[in-house]
C-alpha cells in the first residue's frame, strides 16, 4: 500500500512537470494552430536564463523567474511576428520554420556552452518533504502548485476577461473574430509570446531538478504533445489532466511492469484514446477535424 | 523551344490543384516518363564523370537515397496531405527485415526488398487504420508517437532487432550480398531507387489515385461527397508510400551494414528529414523532393565537412538559420520559386 | 525552354555537389592523421576533449621527431552517428589524403567508419570505443589500445569482490547488488557482463533496471532499487541520468552502504549538481584521470601541466588521457612496421608486451588476435570532499584510501 501511495504521488508530481510544459503549447497548438517543434527549445532556453541569471547575478532560480519569463515573452512575440505571421498562409512551412527555429537554439547553446551539463542552484531544491515512507523534492511540489495556478489562472482569463474572450473567438473562427473586429495579428502574437513565456516559466522551474544541456528540450516535446493532444485542443483542463494521466501511467507502468517499456505504454494508451476520442479527453467536439490547411 | 511546351510548363509543373493558366494541359504519365528518363540519364552521365570520386560517390548515393525516400513520403504526405511523421518505422521495418534475412539466412539483400516491402505496407496500413481518423497535426502527432512506440519496441525486443547492441553485418563483399568495396555501385543502386520512387510518385500522380488523393487533400468531405472511398484513397497511398520507404530502409541498412535503433529510428535524421526535404523542394509537386534533396543533403554535409570541427554545433546553427530563412522566401519550396520565377517571366513576355 | 530550365536546375544541383569538395591534395610533407568523433551534438564536448588527447599527443610524438619522419597534422572529422562517419573518412581519406584513422567517443561511428577506412586500406587505431563486438569483427584495419565495455565491468566486479565485500564484512555469496544501467548498447553491454560475474562469484543480483539517459524521471527506477535494499547500487549511464539518479535517491532516502557509477559521474558536471556533500563517498569507474599516482602511470603529472599549458583549464574529462595515450601506441606501431598500411602495422602488434603501467594511464601494451589491448583498465575514483581520489586498483591509489564504505 505504501508502494502504490509513493507511486501515485511520484506519477502526480510528473503529471505537474509534463502538465507544466504542455500549457504553454497547448495555448499555441489551441489558439494559434501551429505545431510549435521549438517549444521544448523554448523551454530549454528558460532553463539557461535561470542559469545565466544564477551565474552572473547571482539570482535563485526562482526568482529568475522575473527576469526570464519576460525575455521568453518577447522571444515569441519576435517569433510569431517575423517568422510565423509571414507564413500564415502556408501551415506546413509554418511546421518547417519551427523545426529550423529549433535547429537554430539547440545549437546556439551547443556553440555557446559547448555542451557542458550545468547545474542550476537552489536552497529550496534541496529539501524533501518526508511523510512516512513518501518523500517528496519542495522544487517538484512547486512545479506542481504553479501548474495549478496557472491552469486555474489561464482558464479564468479566457473566461472572465475581454482579451480572454477575444482569444477564445480567434481560436473558434479566426474569419468572423476579424469581422467583430478583432486584430486577429496581435492575438496571435500576444498568444504566442505567453506560450513562450510559460515555456520559460517551466523552464526556470524545472532548472534545479535537472542537468541543463542543449539537447533536453527534446525529452519533453513528444510527452508535451501528447498531453495537449490527449486533453483536448483548446481546452486548459484538458492540458491540467491530461499532463497527470500520462504521468500517472508512466509511474504505475515504470514501478509495476517495466521502466524499459513505460514510454511505449503511454504512447499506446495516447494513441488508443485518440483513436476513440479524436478530439481528446476534454477536448471541443470536431476539433480535431480543424485540419491544417484550414486556417486563413 | 516550341509552344506547345510553354503551355505544359506551368500545369505540368503545379500538378493538379494549383495550376492556374487560362488552358491548362493535362500532363500524363508518359510525359512524366520521358522526363524522368532525361533525369536518369542526367544522373548516369553524373556518375560516369564523378566514377574515380568517391567522396562525391557517397554524397551522390545519400542524396539519393533521401531523393528517393522524400519522394515516397510525398506521395500520401504531399499529393494526399496526409503529413506523416511516422515513415521512420517504415523504414526501420524495411532495414530490420533485410539485416534480419542477411545476418540469420543469408538471404540476399536483392530478395529480400519483397517481404520488407510488403512487411512495411502492412504495418502502414494497420497503424493507419485507426490513425486516419485523426487530421492534420492530430495525425502528424500520432504518427510521431508512432516512432517513438516503435524506437522502445526495437531497443526491449531484442532477440528481432539485436536490441540497442544493433545488427553488425558482416563485410562480404559481392553482387549478390549488395555489398561493395567501391561506393559506385551503391551511388549507382540509389539512383535505380530514385528513379523507381519517381516512376512510382509519377504514375500515381497522373493517374486515378493521384486526383483522388489530390482531392482528399483539398477537402476530404467534398470528396467523400462525390464518391469516393476516402479511407481507401489514403490507405492506398499509404501502402505504396511505405513500401518505397520500405526499400529506402533496406537499401539503407546494407548501404551502413549496421542496424540499430537510434540510427533508423532517429526522428531528426530519419523520420522528420523526408518531410523537411519534400518541403524545401515543394511539397505536392513530382520534382520537388528531389530538388530539396539535392539541395540539402550536399549542403549538410558541406556545412559539416567545413564547420564541424571548429565550434561545437556551428554548422548546425548555420542549418538552421538557412531553414528559417528558406522558409520565409520560399513559401512554396524551390519548386514554387522556379515556378513563380518563370511566371514572371512569361508574364513579362507577354 | 522547359528543358533549359530543368537543365540549369540540375546544373546547379550538380554544382552545390561540387561546391562540398575542399581544396585538393598538397604534397606529402605530412603525416595526416584523422580523427573521427562527434564535433557537434550531444557529445561534442567530450568528442572534442579526446580530440585534444590526440592534439597533445601529436605535440609529443612530433617533438621526438614525429611518424616515419615526419610531422603529424591533425584532420578532424565530424561525425555523429555512422552515415556521417562514411562520410567523415571517405573526404579524409580522398580529399585531403589522410594516412591513418583514429576515433572515437561514438561506437556505432567506429564501425561504419572503420570500415570506410578498409575500403582504402587505411588504418582505423581506436582509443575510446567501448562496444565488444567491434574487435570481434576481426577487421585487418581496426586496433584498439583502450579499454572496452568488458574492461569496464570487469574493473567494477574486481572492486566489489575484491575491496568492498571485505571493507563490507561479507562473503561474495552474502553481497546483495542490484545493476542499473542505460538502456543503449553502451549500458546494456557492460551491465550484462557485471551480472554474468557476480552470479559466478556468487554474489545475488537483486535486480536490474534500464532506464533511458533522456528520461524526465527517474524516481520509479530508484524506488524499485531502494525496495529490493541492495548492499551496492551499480549505475552505468551518461551524465544526465547519472545526475537525476544521485538526486532522486536522496531525495527518497535510497543510500545503500555503498553506489558505483560506471562510466560517467567523475567530472565537474556531477559535482556542480549534487554539491561535495551529496558525492561523498561516490565511487565512480572511469578512464584513469592524470592525478593518479605517478607510479601507477608515469608521466600523467607532466601530461597534466602539458594539458594545462595548451588549454588554460583542466582536463574536462579524463578520455582525453587515454586518448592521448592511444595516439602514442599507434605512433610506435607505425614506426615500428615502418608503414601505415594496415597489414604491416598489424604485422608489428605482436611484438608489443609493455606490462601494466608503462603509459600515463597505466595501461600496458598486449594485444590479442583481434587486436585489442589487453592491458588497459579503468580506474576507480572516490569522491571524497569535492575531490575525485583514486582509490583503485591498490596500485593507483598510492596512499589514498576508500573512505566511508558500510557505515
Amino acid at each position: 500500500m505504501a508502494a502504490f501511495l509513493n507511486i501515485v504521488i511520484v506519477g502526480l508530481l510528473l503529471g505537474g512537470i509534463y502538465g507544466l510544459v504542455s500549457m504553454g503549447l497547448n495555448l499555441i497548438f489551441g489558439v494559434v494552430r501551429i505545431v510549435n517543434f521549438a517549444q521544448g527549445e523554448l523551454v530549454m532556453l528558460g532553463m539557461y536564463g535561470a542559469y545565466l541569471s544564477w551565474f552572473l547575478l547571482g539570482l535563485d532560480p526562482y526568482v529568475s523567474a522575473l527576469v526570464v519569463v519576460p525575455c521568453l515573452f518577447v522571444l515569441g512575440v519576435i517569433i510569431q511576428r517575423f517568422v510565423l505571421q509571414p507564413l500564415q498562409n502556408e501551415p506546413f512551412m509554418q511546421i518547417f520554420a519551427t523545426f529550423g527555429l529549433l535547429i537554430l537554439f539547440q545549437n546556439a547553446v551547443l556553440a555557446i556552452t559547448r555542451g557542458t551539463g550545468y547545474s542550476v542552484h537552489s536552497e529550496l531544491s534541496r529539501i524533501v518533504i518526508s511523510v512516512g515512507d513518501i518523500n517528496v523534492n519542495l522544487s517538484r511540489l512547486i512545479v506542481l502548485a504553479t501548474v495549478i495556478v496557472v491552469a486555474i489562472g489561464a482558464n479564468w482569463f479566457l473566461h472572465s476577461t475581454m482579451y480572454g474572450k477575444a482569444v477564445r473567438a480567434v481560436t473558434q473562427d479566426r474569419r468572423s473574430a476579424r469581422l467583430m473586429g478583432i486584430n486577429v495579428e496581435l492575438a496571435f502574437m500576444l498568444t504566442f509570446g505567453v506560450g513562450a513565456a510559460l515555456a520559460g516559466l517551466a523552464g526556470v522551474l524545472l532548472a534545479p531538478i535537472y542537468t541543463l544541456s542543449p539537447q533536453i528540450g527534446g525529452n519533453f516535446i513528444l510527452a508535451a504533445f501528447a498531453v495537449v493532444v490527449l486533453g483536448g485542443l483548446g481546452s486548459v483542463w484538458g492540458a491540467f489532466f491530461g499532463g497527470f494521466i500520462i504521468g500517472l501511467i508512466e509511474a504505475f507502468a515504470g514501478y509495476y511492469l517495466s521502466p524499459e517499456l513505460k514510454h511505449a505504454i503511454w504512447f499506446l494508451v495516447f494513441i488508443a484514446v485518440l483513436i476513440v476520442r479524436p478530439g481528446g479527453l476534454f477536448g471541443i467536439a470536431g476539433a480535431e477535424e480543424v485540419g491544417l490547411r484550414e486556417q486563413d | 523551344m516550341n509552344k506547345t511546351d510553354i503551355q505544359a510548363m506551368p500545369a505540368g509543373l503545379a500538378g493538379a490543384g494549383a495550376g492556374g493558366t487560362a488552358r491548362p494541359k493535362v500532363t500524363t504519365f508518359a510525359t512524366e516518363l520521358g522526363r524522368i528518363a532525361a533525369i536518369g540519364l542526367f544522373f548516369a552521365v553524373c556518375l560516369f564523370l564523378f566514377r574515380s570520386d568517391p567522396f562525391i560517390l557517397n554524397m551522390m548515393a545519400y542524396t539519393f537515397l533521401f531523393a528517393a525516400l522524400s519522394t515516397s513520403w510525398n506521395i500520401i504526405g504531399g499529393f494526399g496531405g496526409q503529413f506523416s511523421l511516422g515513415h521512420g518505422v517504415f523504414f526501420a521495418i524495411g532495414a530490420y527485415t533485410t539485416a534480419n534475412l542477411y545476418f540469420h539466412w543469408q538471404v540476399s539483400p536483392w530478395l529480400s526488398l519483397i517481404p520488407g516491402m510488403i512487411l512495411a505496407s502492412i504495418v502502414a496500413v494497420a497503424v493507419s487504420w485507426p490513425t486516419f481518423r485523426l487530421k492534420g497535426p492530430f495525425f502528424a502527432i500520432a504518427t510521431l508517437a508512432l516512432n517513438e512506440v516503435a524506437f522502445v519496441l526495437a531497443t526491449y525486443f531484442d532477440s528481432v532487432t539485436g536490441g540497442p547492441r544493433g545488427m553488425l553485418l558482416p563485410f562480404k563483399a559481392g553482387l549478390v550480398n549488395m555489398v561493395f568495396t567501391s561506393r559506385l555501385p551503391y551511388a549507382i543502386i540509389m539512383v535505380g531507387f530514385l528513379l523507381i520512387s519517381l516512376v512510382v510518385a509519377a504514375y500515381v500522380l497522373r493517374g486515378r489515385l493521384g486526383y483522388y488523393l489530390q482531392a482528399v487533400h483539398l477537402d476530404e468531405d467534398a470528396a467523400r461527397a462525390a464518391g469516393i472511398d476516402v479511407l481507401k484513397v489514403k490507405l492506398t497511398g499509404m501502402a505504396i508510400s511505405a513500401a518505397l520507404t520500405g526499400i529506402g530502409g533496406a537499401l539503407f541498412a546494407m548501404y551502413l551494414r549496421f542496424v540499430d535503433p537510434p540510427t533508423v529510428l532517429n526522428i531528426q535524421d530519419i523520420g522528420v528529414k523526408f518531410l523537411l526535404i519534400a518541403l524545401i523542394g515543394g511539397v505536392g509537386t513530382l520534382y520537388g523532393p528531389l530538388l530539396g534533396a539535392l539541395l540539402i543533403i550536399p549542403l549538410e554535409s558541406y556545412l559539416r565537412a567545413t564547420l564541424g570541427g571548429t565550434i561545437p554545433g556551428i554548422n548546425l546553427l548555420i542549418l538552421g538559420g538557412l531553414l528559417v530563412l528558406f522558409a520565409l522566401f520560399m513559401r512554396r519550396g524551390i519548386f514554387g520559386a522556379l515556378q513563380g520565377a518563370w511566371e514572371r517571366y512569361r508574364g513579362a513576355r507577354s | 525552354m522547359m528543358k533549359l530550365t530543368r537543365r540549369a536546375a540540375l546544373a546547379g544541383a550538380a554544382m552545390a555537389l561540387c561546391l562540398a569538395v575542399p581544396g585538393g591534395a598538397s604534397a606529402e610533407e605530412t603525416f595526416k592523421v584523422g580523427t573521427i568523433n562527434p564535433y557537434s551534438g550531444p557529445l561534442a564536448l567530450y568528442g572534442g576533449e579526446v580530440n585534444r588527447g590526440y592534439e597533445l599527443a601529436a605535440d609529443a610524438v612530433n617533438k621526438a621527431g614525429g611518424i616515419l619522419g615526419r610531422q603529424i597534422e591533425i584532420l578532424k572529422g565530424d561525425a555523429t552517428n555512422p552515415q556521417e562517419g562514411i562520410a567523415a573518412v571517405e573526404r579524409l581519406a580522398t580529399r585531403d589524403n589522410a594516412d591513418a584513422f583514429i576515433g572515437t567517443y561514438l561506437s556505432a561511428v567506429a564501425g561504419a567508419a572503420s570500415e570506410t577506412a578498409l575500403n582504402y586500406n587505411k588504418l582505423y587505431w581506436d582509443t575510446n570505443a567501448l562496444a565488444t563486438n567491434l574487435t570481434e569483427r576481426g577487421l585487418p584495419n581496426y586496433i584498439r589500445s583502450g579499454p572496452y565495455s568488458v574492461s569496464f565491468a570487469d574493473v567494477s566486479i574486481d572492486l566489489i569482490l575484491n575491496s568492498l565485500a571485505a571493507k563490507l564484512g561479507k562473503q561474495p555469496g552474502e553481497l546483495t547488488v542490484w545493476l542499473e544501467h542505460e538502456e543503449s548498447v553502451y549500458g546494456t553491454s557492460i551491465a550484462e557482463h557485471q551480472k554474468e560475474r557476480l552470479e559466478a562469484a556468487g554474489v545475488k543480483v537483486l535486480g536490474i533496471g534500464a532506464h533511458s539517459y533522456k528520461s524526465i524521471d527517474l524516481t520509479d527506477s530508484v524506488l524499485r532499487a531502494r525496495d529490493a535494499n541492495p548492499d551496492i547500487w551499480v549505475q552505468t549511464g551518461y551524465v544526465p541520468d547519472g545526475n537525476l539518479l544521485l538526486r532522486t535517491a536522496r531525495d527518497q532516502g535510497f543510500k545503500p552502504k555503498a553506489t558505483v557509477f560506471v562510466g560517467t559521474g567523475d567530472t565537474k558536471e556531477t559535482l556542480e549538481a549534487m554539491g561535495a556533500d551529496g558525492l561523498e563517498g561516490l565511487l565512480v569507474v572511469s578512464y584513469p584521470r592524470p592525478d593518479i599516482s605517478e607510479a601507477y602511470g608515469p608521466g600523467s603529472k607532466a601530461y597534466l601541466e602539458a594539458y594545462r599549458a595548451k588549454y588554460g583549464e583542466d582536463p574536462i574529462a579524463p578520455q582525453s588521457m587515454a586518448a592521448f595515450v592511444g595516439f602514442k601506441i599507434m605512433a610506435s606501431a607505425i614506426n615500428k612496421a615502418g608503414s601505415a598500411e594496415p597489414e604491416a602495422v598489424a604485422g608489428v602488434l605482436g611484438s608489443f608486451d609493455e606490462p601494466l603501467r608503462t603509459y600515463e594511464t597505466g595501461f600496458g601494451a598486449k594485444f590479442d588476435d583481434n587486436k585489442q589491448n589487453l592491458r588497459a583498465f579503468p580506474t576507480v575514483i572516490q569522491w571524497q570532499g569535492g575531490k575525485q581520489i583514486t582509490v583503485f586498483p591498490d596500485d593507483a591509489a598510492g596512499d589514498n584510501k576508500m573512505v566511508n564504505i558500510g557505515n
